[in-house]
């Protein structure tokens, strides 16, 4: 085997992934090129197995340097060839990019996908070429075997293999050593080895990767395997969806033959062993043992009952020993260097690696091996490279349809055998599916469901009809037509077929919808009781998912048709039906609408909260008078001015109710107006809108404070209210609990803006700033410090960029304007002198595990401190109610300083309901805008059927036609909001976004896919159910 | 799918080197409280059933191997964490076993809410209420509501087939039809279609069961659960405590089958095997099963005499008269037929009343070669060659050919056909010769290590040379035509009938076919007796007809091929004046003075 030596090794990936996105065109390119360059006989191309990273494919290393080149086309191949083999350097383009930093990474072994791996059974896919066994023998193959058969008994190489610790990787971890142990010991002459690949979870390839990329691995722990328990053949059952595998695998035993390591006579010894292929015909109940014997006999595809177990009674009613694919894969490495490297690997209980496909709303989709112990958010987010597109994490499934799903609150889980099974997951054989914020749980177990409940062989009957009256249970729920009873329903088949299904497959089909119950169960109910998919994908619950995005579920399709036709009136008039805070919400909203919206798939979502500013502006010449109904006897008053108490008036005055609005500030809007700096919300714009309640007949009574002018019992008794809404607000800014915090020079954040707003202007000239927080508050507050002619406006952020809670144009508006923001930071110490404050002390931060919110817990760096100069402190790191004014009123409340609401919105005191900021924590204007519409129809319902219920508010949805030709808009683009120039706002209080111009507006509109239309046509005329408004319990009075 | 599921435990690691430690031993175990001996390799439900505790069933049935698919058996086995079926979980030393624990009970509702929410199971409109496993659990495990919605599949029913009918409404899959179809009968019709809960159960490669390979042996009916399958004959005739209920043998060929007749109201509504029976395990074929109860002949219901040349009713005693007379006044004209169908206590009177002489005999005599009785029908279970000469057993000796089948598509063996033609076992046959290649089958036979060579009335001189080569190498299993032949022969009355001169002519046809050979051999005769059962053409050549009682009203005994003594028992009484064979010939016999 004389081999030339080259000066360079290209090692293109020739995995099913990479070939599917072009490398065998990379190869002959390659080939071309080198030819015509003559470089032939300088470097070597070699086509190796899958790399892994099958996300960048197709994937290539050229060695001796390893720089690591991904999505490589045919059509780069010249320019690579002259750049890097010819003039040594490497093509920028080419290389892997950081996704956060867009930092390119040229060297394979640097890059974070890799650099967390541990490669063992992996080890040689991608660095050898497969059909080639002398590449394979030249990388340390086959001397296992040799070793086996020379230098070691058969109890020796069961030893090793038990002392190992090895546990199979079909998924239920069992004792490899063990399992040989039985057979070899079980009484007969003729006994078999057998393979299991019938690889056939969705979403996973590891055995495949390791067939197509390292077959002779596999072939050589089978040998060695059959050496141990005395069996003469062996078979590999592998599904024929797999012909790569299949046919490398023939190559690799052809091989092993021709040399003899497979056959009579292995190396010269009396030990023979003779390998078959069967192919399988794809029914995933192949992959259990029983049935995978039944399926090589030639008989149905089917389980039985065990025992007996196949290390007695197995292939032939002969002993059979089966693992899987990397089971087997594992063995020469074990022989070779012992059982004591292997135990050294990974944990004490579950030593070795793992490893994983892994799949779904991941960056760095592909396979990956990693040490045993590693965390589930590890594997994610450094291996996996996080979640495409800023989404957040919301749950990963292992195990594949028979596995479950690990939710954001175990994400510091150690992957192994046993604490995955201990949080409802299973280890399966490598799948990890990862799903994101708009993956509903539902449909996600369902579809996992729909595929186990498909495969059942059918033979038992828990399995056959439990799965099956189980996903329809499930469809019905994801079809609105749910009942609470179901959940209850769904424990019990699940129960029945965990202890009574034959096989495996019966007994784990609950598995998925089990872990997505108990972790999602608020989910499931949400579907049930108010007919909503919370993640808009349930398609008979989603007209639109802009729609469905929407808290208050604003008829977005709608008012964007008729703002393409110029019917802006009628646009207004539809938003109004369920947000009368078009002017507000068109300027800042953070727009769930949008980044749910379908055309966002394609290139750029909608621009539909500049179309609703636009739409809403149109009409501002005209001032609404709102409609009321026929008086009724009954009045409300309502505590506070926000969006949620502005909404419950109006609707309530659209009911006919008398309402008064008490409002402790000199002017109304809650936090639209003392809480939204002037830039982003002009005054005038958010008053035209507190005019329309006004113009609708509520009476408001500024600077009129509960607690200090009235009580509730003043106006429940004294004053004759029929009910009062508390919609009070979040306006008390959380402490920073460091020292130094109560010096002189602390502003709180919200009270800041609060003060801006009542035009008590600070003087901060010259002065140096600091905000501590990442928040909406936070930068809000910094870029108004800005405009009062602060000298610096340093942001301290205690986690990344990515983890910042602000909206992200936000935080670019700030930056562009000038302040600095430092991340992984956190204040330790205010510096105080003489009584004021003088400087921050802040210790640098890395992140840690990961907390509740799926987000890394920054964990301090000691000996890190440094200190930024401070004259004005900025806290805003978060919004409480005040719960002062609540003095003797009894209104039961969370620790959290919210409320205790039932679905109804009632609070302990019957006639008291709570709503907004008060009743759900700080969240939007648009949410506390639906809850304003939530608790008027609750209230109603009080006041006219004396029942709790919980409230609906939902007008029917329009659907008006298209009026022009889709296609002639497939290329049209997202417009860009025209913004006044940083420099010159950041002195002035003037609005930042312009607004589009009309046509700007009316042709964005048409970019619009009527998502809605499409599901009239679809739903075939069926409307979509509408939640019951069920009866609610109260709240119990002993919680306070 | 994962290759292992989660069931290996420590617990299971012990269980198989238990299981290899096995041998034949007792061990002991606990079933509910309750200290049991049981023998090792016996499964928890042999042992539960041979201690007397009653473990529910639905796909298990003690006549074929249990697949442990229904879960009904389903018991709590301590340091087990699922639960297990008894059908197919081997005892060994020290288990401790619940079969009615409240998990238990718990699983086995599951299991049936789940069955009845699977098809359009409807008691009170199914032909079975009252006869239904399915059913009796219901009530036992008190289902009083549908649990789970039901799906309401639309499912075919398929009567397609000429004796019954399959009712894929009330098919639970418990496969028990599978299982006796491969098993039992070797013929392998039934199977399933799909997966999961589209699985159906289908006729070879699905289609209509009547155009099927189904031979309408009916064993698959016979262990039915539900009313899945449902015969024509019996369908809506009545629950278990309306029908009676009679053992005795078939008697439509020599095999000898044990079977069962079903009556109610003097009607015998179903025949079914008998599973005690060692000639057949319960088998039966279909001119066993069904035919006898698709009797087109009519009845012959009293006594008749020939006057002004037509036959009219009269007594007993004026019938047995005048054929007393003729008979004692015909002295050597006399001429004897009887049908091999007689009770072998008939054919013995009928030798004492008429004699063993040249002019009485059988009307269908056994050929010289089968006189022997040779072999057993068990051998057939033994072979690893068939070899086959002159026997159709795709007709004839149905049951015995199921053996053949079992043999052949079961274990393996092979089949070797001499004879003239084809027939339904061609297509398993290895080879097939023609009689003048025998001495290519005995090759084949003495490369066997087990071969039998079965031999019908067909068979010619090629039996004898196979009998010479293969001395001491094969086994050698004879099937006489005609039912009790051998009880004939037993009488002395296996003989052709010399019938020449003969003017006074007494056939006792029985419940037999009289075939045209006979009415031409009656042409000669100055007066015919004919008894009989049904209406024949050779009435119209008899001067006296005495109704006879048929298969299912007489008792006594038959002889099969083997040459074993079987009880054939009445299940109804005789219609009309009709008599046994036995009696009237004893009656006979006394007007004769004997």
């Amino acid at each position: 085997m004389a081999e030339r030596l080259y000066r360079a090794n290209v090692l293109v990936c020739g995995g099913t992934g990479c070939v599917a996105s072009g490398s065998h065109e990379v190869m002959s390119a390659l080939t071309r090129e080198l030819k015509n360059r003559g470089l032939e006989d300088e470097v070597k191309l070699v086509q190796t197995g899958c790399r892994g990273f099958c996300a960048m494919g197709p994937v290539m290393i050229v060695y001796p340097e390893g720089i690591f080149y991904c999505k490589v086309q045919a059509a780069d191949v010249p320019f690579l060839v002259e750049e890097t083999l010819i003039k040594g350097r490497p093509v920028e383009r080419l290389l892997y990019q950081e996704p956060d930093t867009h930092q390119a990474v040229p060297f394979y072994q640097s890059i974070p996908f890799y650099s967390k791996q541990q490669r063992i059974v992996l080890g040689n896919c991608g660095m050898i070429n497969p059909d080639v066994i002398e590449e394979y023998i030249a990388r340390g193959g086959y001397s296992a075997l040799g070793k086996a058969l020379n230098e070691m008994t058969r109890e020796e190489v069961i030893k090793v293999v038990k002392d190992s610790g090895l546990r199979g990787r079909g998924g239920a971890g069992f004792l490899t050593g063990l399992k040989w142990e039985f057979t070899a010991k079980a009484p007969g002459d003729v006994k078999y080895v057998v393979c299991n690949a019938d690889e056939g979870d969705p979403g996973a390839f590891m055995d495949r990767s390791i067939i197509e990329g390292d077959p002779h691995s596999l072939l050589e722990g089978m040998a060695i395997c059959a050496y141990a328990v005395g069996a003469k053949e062996g078979y590999i059952y592998c599904r024929a969806e797999y012909p790569l595998a299949i046919e490398r695998l023939k190559t690799a035993i052809a091989q092993a033959e021709e040399y003899g390591l497979l056959g009579d006579n292995i190396l010269g010894t009396d030990f023979s062993f003779h390998l078959h292929i069967k192919e399988g015909a794809g029914a995933f109940v192949c992959g259990e043992e029983t049935a995978l014997l039944a399926s090589i006999e030639g008989r149905r595809g089917e389980p039985r009952p065990r025992p007996p177990f196949p290390a007695i009674s197995g292939l032939w009613g002969k002993p059979t020993n089966l693992n899987n694919v990397k089971s087997y894969s594992y063995i020469p490495r074990i022989i070779a260097n012992g059982s004591e490297w292997f135990a050294s690997i990974g944990t004490k209980r579950s030593p070795g690696t793992a490893v994983f496909a892994l799949t779904g709303k991941v960056n760095n989709t592909g396979l990956l091996e990693v040490p045993m112990g590693i965390t589930v958010g590890e594997i994610i987010f450094d291996v996996g490279g996080g979640i495409p597109n800023g989404k957040n994490f919301k749950a990963v499934q292992t195990g594949g349809p028979l596995g479950g799903c690990i939710p954001v609150e175990h994400l510091n889980v150690p992957v192994d055998f046993d604490s995955l099974k201990d949080i409802g997951a299973v280890m399966g054989s490598g799948g990890m599916i990862v799903v994101d914020e708009d993956t509903c749980m539902v449909e996600f177990s369902k579809f996992f469901l729909t595929f186990a409940a498909a495969e059942s062989c059918g033979k038992c009957v828990p399995c056959r009809v439990g799965g099956q009256r189980m996903l329809e249970i499930l469809t019905r729920i994801t079809e609105g037509k749910g009942k609470m009873q179901d959940l209850q329903t769904i424990r019990e088949i699940a129960k029945g077929m965990e202890s009574g299904a034959l096989c495996a497959l019966g007994q784990l089909t609950p598995g998925p919808v089990m872990s997505a119950l108990r972790y999602f169960e608020p989910e499931f109910i949400t579907h049930i009781q108010d007919r909503k998919c919370p993640a808009g994908v349930c398609e008979s619950l989603t007209e639109a998912r802009c729609m469905n995005a929407c808290p208050a579920g604003v008829d977005v399709p709608s008012y964007i048709a008729l703002t393409a036709q110029g019917r802006y009136a009628e646009a207004l008039e539809i938003h109004r039906t369920r947000n009368p805070f078009a002017l507000v919400c068109g300027r800042v909203c953070p727009a769930f609408c949008e980044s749910r919206c379908r055309r966002g798939d394609i290139d750029e979502p909608i621009a539909i909260r500049a179309i609703k500013r636009f739409m809403a502006d149109q009409e501002l010449k005209h001032p609404w008078t709102p409609q009321v109904g026929q008086p009724k006897k009954e009045k409300v008053a309502i505590v506070g001015s926000g969006p949620a108490g502005l909404t419950a008036a109006l609707r309530l005055r659209q009911m006919g109710y008398g309402v008064t609005i008490f409002e402790a500030l000199p002017v109304a809007g809650g936090m639209m107006a003392v809480g939204i700096p002037e830039y982003r919300l002009p005054r005038d714009i958010l008053n035209e809108e507190i005019q329309n309640v006004i113009r609708a007949g509520a009476e408001l009574r500024l600077n009129t404070a509960l607690g200090r002018d009235f009580t509730i019992d003043d106006l429940m008794n004294r004053d004759g209210y029929n009910a009062v809404i508390l919609a009070i607000g979040a306006h008390r800014s959380r402490k920073l609990g460091i020292p130094g915090e109560e010096a002189a020079g602390v502003y709180h954040g919200v009270d800041f803006l609060r003060d801006v707003a009542l035009g008590k202007n600070p003087d901060l000239r010259g002065k140096r700033v600091v905000v501590v927080g990442g928040g909406n508050v936070a930068i809000d507050a910094a870029r108004t410090a800005l405009r009062f002619g602060a000298a610096e406006v340093n942001i301290v952020y205690r986690r990344a960029r990515a983890d910042m809670p602000a909206y992200d144009e936000e935080i670019k508006g700030a930056i562009d304007e000038g302040c600095i923001i430092h991340y992984l930071t956190n204040p330790i110490e205010a510096i105080v002198d003489h009584g004021h404050i003088v400087a921050i002390r802040c210790q640098h931060q890395t992140l840690g595990d990961f907390d509740r919110s799926g987000r890394r817990r920054p964990v301090p760096v000691e000996g890190s401190e440094f200190v930024l100069d401070c004259d004005v402190l900025i806290p805003a790191i978060g919004q409480q109610t005040d719960l002062s004014c609540l003095n003797g009123d009894g209104i039961a409340t969370n620790r959290d300083t919210t409320f205790v609401t039932n679905k109804a919105l009632a609070t302990n005191r019957p006639g008291v309901f709570a709503a907004g900021d008060a009743a759900k924590g700080p969240a939007t204007i648009i949410e506390a805008v639906a809850h304003g519409n939530e608790v008027a129809v609750a209230v109603d319902m009080y006041l006219q059927k004396g029942r709790l219920v919980n409230p609906v508010w939902d007008p029917p949805y329009q659907f008006p036609e298209q009026k022009f030709n889709l296609d002639d808009y497939a290329e049209a683009r997202r417009p860009h909001m025209p913004e006044l120039d940083p420099k010159e706002r950041v002195r002035t209080f003037a609005e930042v976004e312009l607004g589009l111009t009309e046509e700007m507006a009316r042709e964005e509109c048409k970019r619009c896919l009527r998502c809605d239309l499409e599901w009239l046509r679809k739903m075939g005329g069926a409307t979509r159910p509408v939640a019951d408004m069920f009866p609610v319990e109260p709240v119990k009075t002993s919680q306070s | 799918m994962p290759d292992e599921g989660v069931l290996w435990s420590s617990v299971q690691s012990e269980l198989i080197l238990k299981e290899a430690l096995s041998a034949m031993t007792t061990v002991t175990i606990t079933i509910d409280g309750r200290e049991v001996k049981a023998r090792a390799g016996q499964t928890i439900l042999e042992a539960a059933q041979a201690a007397g505790i009653d473990i529910p069933v639905l796909c298990h049935h003690p006549a074929v191997q249990p697949i442990g698919a229904c879960r009904m058996c389903l018991v709590e086995i301590e340091k087990q964490r699922a639960l297990q079926p008894a059908c197919t979980f081997p005892v060994s030393e020290g288990l401790v076993i619940q079969t009615e624990s409240p998990k238990v009970v718990e699983a086995r509702k599951f299991v049936l809410n789940l069955l009845f929410s699977e098809r359009n199971h409807f008691c009170m409109f199914c032909q079975m209420s009252g006869n239904c496993e399915l059913q009796d659990l219901a009530y036992r495990y008190q289902l009083d509501h549908w649990a789970y919605q039901r799906a309401y599949p639309n499912l075919p029913v398929d009567s397609s087939r000429q004796y019954f009918v399959m009712d894929h409404n009330r098919c639970i899959l418990c496969r028990r039809c599978i299982r006796a179809c491969a098993d039992l009968v070797g013929n392998h019709t039934l199977g399933l279609r799909r997966r999961g809960v589209d699985t159906m159960l289908v006729a070879d490669m699905d289609v209509p069961f009547g155009e099927s390979s189904c031979i309408s042996c009916g064993t698959c009916l016979q262990v039915c659960p539900t009313g899945a399958l449902m015969d024509r004959t019996s369908a809506y005739g009545g629950v278990k405590e309306e029908v009676e209920r009679v053992k005795t043998t078939c008697q439509f060929c020599s095999v000898g089958c044990g079977a069962e007749l079903v009556t109610r109201d003097n009607h015998v509504i179903r025949i079914e095997g008998d599973w005690d029976a060692e000639v057949n395990h319960g088998l039966l074929c279909v001119r066993g099963r069904f035919e006898p109860l698709y009797e087109r002949r009519e009845r012959i219901t009293t006594p008749l005499i020939r006057q002004n040349g037509k036959l009219v009713e009269a007594s007993w005693d004026d019938a047995l008269q005048a054929v007393a007379q003729r008979i004692k006044a015909a002295g050597n004209t006399l001429g004897v037929l009887v049908s091999p169908r007689v009770t072998n206590e008939a054919a013995k009177l009928c030798a004492k009343v008429f004699g063993t002489a040249a002019r009485v005999g059988s009307m269908s005599p056994v050929p010289e070669h089968l006189k022997r009785e040779e072999g057993k029908l068990t051998d057939l279970d033994e072979a690893d060659l068939f070899v086959v000469v002159g026997a159709d057993l795709g007709k004839d000796h149905q049951v015995a050919g199921f053996a053949v089948k079992r043999g052949v598509n079961n274990k393996g063996a092979r089949l070797v056909l001499v004879g003239e033609g084809e027939n339904e076992f061609s297509p398993l046959a290895m080879a097939e010769f023609k009689p003048a290649e025998i001495e290519q089958a005995i090759v084949l036979a003495q490369g066997a290590s087990s071969p039998v060579v079965v031999y019908g009335a067909k068979a010619g001189s090629e039996l004898v040379l196979l009998r010479e080569k293969l001395a001491g190498k094969a086994r050698f299993v004879g099937l006489t035509p005609g039912v009790n032949s051998r009880g004939l022969q037993a009488a002395g009355l296996d003989k052709p009938a010399n019938l020449s001169g003969v003017k006074v002519l007494y056939v006792l046809l029985s419940d037999d076919t009289a075939d045209a050979n006979l009415t031409d051999a009656a042409q000669g005769a100055d007066f015919v007796v004919v008894q009989t059962g049904f209406e024949t053409p050779l009435m119209d050549k008899a001067d006296v007809v005495l109704p006879a009682a048929i298969w299912s009203e007489r008792a006594g005994t038959i002889t099969n091929t083997e040459g074993r003594k079987l009880a054939v028992t009445a299940a109804l009484p005789p219609i009309g004046e009709a008599r046994p064979d036995d009696q009237i010939l004893k009656e006979l016999a006394a007007r004769l003075g004997m």
